[in-house]
């Protein structure tokens, strides 16, 4: 399948990137390349039984998680000090006026 | 000359040279090569100097650990506190973790001394370790070559003798691959076996850390410190691997099934085949019984990879926002126009690639169709794994279909490059053990790697019979000459 310039700006939009007109055209480009690459999954074997198509349900399980303990955490001096913090919060411009 | 832990280790505990001088020693080496083979991108001299003195005081009070004073290397997606760690990305530059990763936290506590924090494709994003914000490091043994990826800067730091080893992260082959391009070992440990807790997070059903070195009794020393459940990361197991796997090396393959599976040798350069044949021929000699195998879901292997790893990084990569990490854009007006510009000037072209195809397949519409297909494919890939180890005790095989690509090797695409992930992303896909050892040279003298996997939690296999091969094969790669002399 090819991929159109407007799907890649969809999918652009829901990965919080943008491209210029420059990159969309590369990206268009290699992408379609990619799906197909992607795409040779459905020629390969049939997904298997419907024992395999639970699996992801038998991966998540609740049963064997420990109980919660209260312990302490990174203090927020630390966490904040690769960014703009602000009285011990992390700080951006105001969008709203 | 090649570095061993061992041996340094011996002349360490005795005295014979101190802590402080052999990390002067490597100091100076990364001082002269590094340069030019652009292995590290974070240097950490000072602590290493401080951590050297204290290993010496270890050292004086009798019955340090075999890595105590050992100068390390850890790549740059390994979180040390207080030290920069980038993955090499421009949208961490100058981020300094404020905790240390579990991994690095119990090597300090055996005194290992970190040099250095090592060159990597972005994010672990690549084969090549092209994609680094830093430029790709350069293959000792042939600076026209790439040292592979994405752990190249980890492979070219212990092939160039600039560390005595050390550790990289492999999601589809990133550290076995770099150890077969340069010509040193490289192990990736059961999914499971070394936490991860600190490990900047790729494709987290896939990611494992795991030491490269110049012997495979070095590999299953630094593995030995590494492994161990941790309850900071839940995929981690306290597996019970009974005695210290480095001193239970000494085994012979007699008897021992070797299976062959020709889905690995699909491909594959000639000049690699028969390398691993020779390979196979000396362990079949040895009195090991070689079992022809078929893995028939493997030909799916690389897009279930590419597909998994890729939804996996999609997520993982969200948290780059321009808020809480490193590099923020310099104007915007609204938050979502500041994560969006911070997001496509900080990632890389590689890394947006993947989070464009991950975000892809899980979008609406097209979820069944990739992401649920590759995740029922992989368990078939695993059937196929469990049967095969029912009726052998490990699997040789090629660690590349290919050696060393020239530098800026044009012509390839993205596709390309990630079809030389073929010998890998299974084990990954699998979550079974592998180690790379060196097995030759092809004509231009660049090194060819045998990977050896083996079941879930049995390193100790993959070990002895990397071991064995390592001990009986004797030379079969050229010495680098340059490093630290000492």
């Amino acid at each position: 399948m090819t991929i159109s310039k407007t799907e890649i700006e969809k999918l652009a939009k829901l990965a919080k990137l943008s491209f210029s007109d420059e990159e969309l055209e590369r990206f268009t480009a290699e992408f379609d390349e990619i799906i197909a690459f992607a795409d040779t999954i459905n020629q390969s074997i049939e997904g298997g039984t419907e024992e395999i198509r639970n699996v992801s349900a038998r991966m998540v399980s609740f049963d064997d998680l420990r109980p919660d303990e209260v312990a302490s955490s990174l203090p927020n001096e630390k966490i904040l000090s690769n960014v703009e913090g602000d009285n011990g919060f992390f700080s951006v411009e105001r969008s709203k006026k | 000359m090649r570095a061993r832990i061992s041996e340094l280790a011996k002349r360490l505990q005795s005295r014979e040279i101190s802590a402080v001088e052999l990390t002067k020693a490597y100091i100076d080496a990364i001082e002269k090569l590094n340069p030019t083979l652009n292995a590290y991108v974070h240097l950490t001299f000072d602590t290493a100097q401080k951590a050297a003195e204290q290993a010496d005081q270890m050292l004086k009070k009798g019955d340090a650990p075999l890595l105590c004073g050992i100068p390390m290397a850890l790549k740059d997606n390994i979180c040390t506190d207080g030290l920069t760690t980038t993955c090499c990305s421009k949208i961490l530059k100058d981020f300094k973790p404020y905790y240390d990763a579990t991994v690095w936290e119990k090597l300090k506590a055996h005194g290992a001394v970190l040099l250095g924090k090592t060159n990597m494709d972005e994010f672990a994003m690549g084969s090549t370790s092209e994609t680094s914000c830093y430029g790709a490091p350069l293959n000792p043994r042939n600076t026209n070559y790439v040292t592979g990826g994405s752990s190249g800067g980890s492979a070219a730091a212990v092939c160039a003798n600039l560390a005595v080893y050390s550790l990289g992260s492999d999601t589809g082959g990133s550290i076995r691959q770099p150890a077969s391009f340069c010509g040193v070992v490289g192990l990736k440990p059961t999914y499971g076996a070394v936490s991860r807790y600190g490990l900047i997070a790729y494709g987290s059903s896939l990611d494992q850390i795991g030491p490269m070195t110049n012997s495979v009794k070095d590999a299953a020393i630094v593995f030995d410190a590494i492994k161990g459940g941790d309850r900071r990361d839940q995929t981690s197991v306290d597996y019970d691997y009974g005695s210290s796997l480095a001193e239970s090396l000494d085994r012979d393959v007699k008897g021992m099934r070797i299976g062959v599976a020709e889905e690995f040798f699909d491909g594959i350069n000639p000049e690699i085949k028969s390398k691993i044949e020779e390979a196979i021929k000396l362990i079949e000699r040895n009195g090991a019984v070689i079992e022809s195998i078929r893995l028939p879901a493997l030909k799916s292997a690389l897009p279930v990879y590419y597909i998994i790893a890729c939804a996996e990084a999609s997520s993982n990569l969200g948290r780059y926002d321009g808020i809480r990490y490193g590099y923020r854009t310099s104007s915007y007006a609204s938050i979502e126009e500041m994560i969006v510009k911070t997001r496509s000037e900080g990632f890389g072209d590689e890394v947006k690639r993947r989070i464009m195809l991950g975000t892809y397949v899980l979008s609406s519409g097209y979820y069944d169709a990739y992401y649920k297909k590759a995740c029922l494919i992989r368990e078939e890939i695993n059937r196929e794994f469990d049967a095969v180890f029912e009726k052998c005790d490990v699997l040789v095989a090629p660690t590349a279909p290919n050696t060393a690509f020239p530098l800026n090797y044009k012509g390839a695409s993205p596709v390309e490059i990630y079809l030389s992930d073929i010998c890998t992303v299974p084990v990954n896909i699998a979550g079974v053990p592998a180690i790379s050892v060196p097995c030759g040279e092809d004509a231009k003298g660049l090194p060819i790697g045998m990977q050896i996997i083996g079941k879930k939690f049995d390193e100790a296999t993959v070990l002895q019979v990397a071991h064995f091969y390592e001990q009986s094969a004797g030379k079969v790669i050229g010495d680098y000459e340059g490093g630290a002399g000492i």
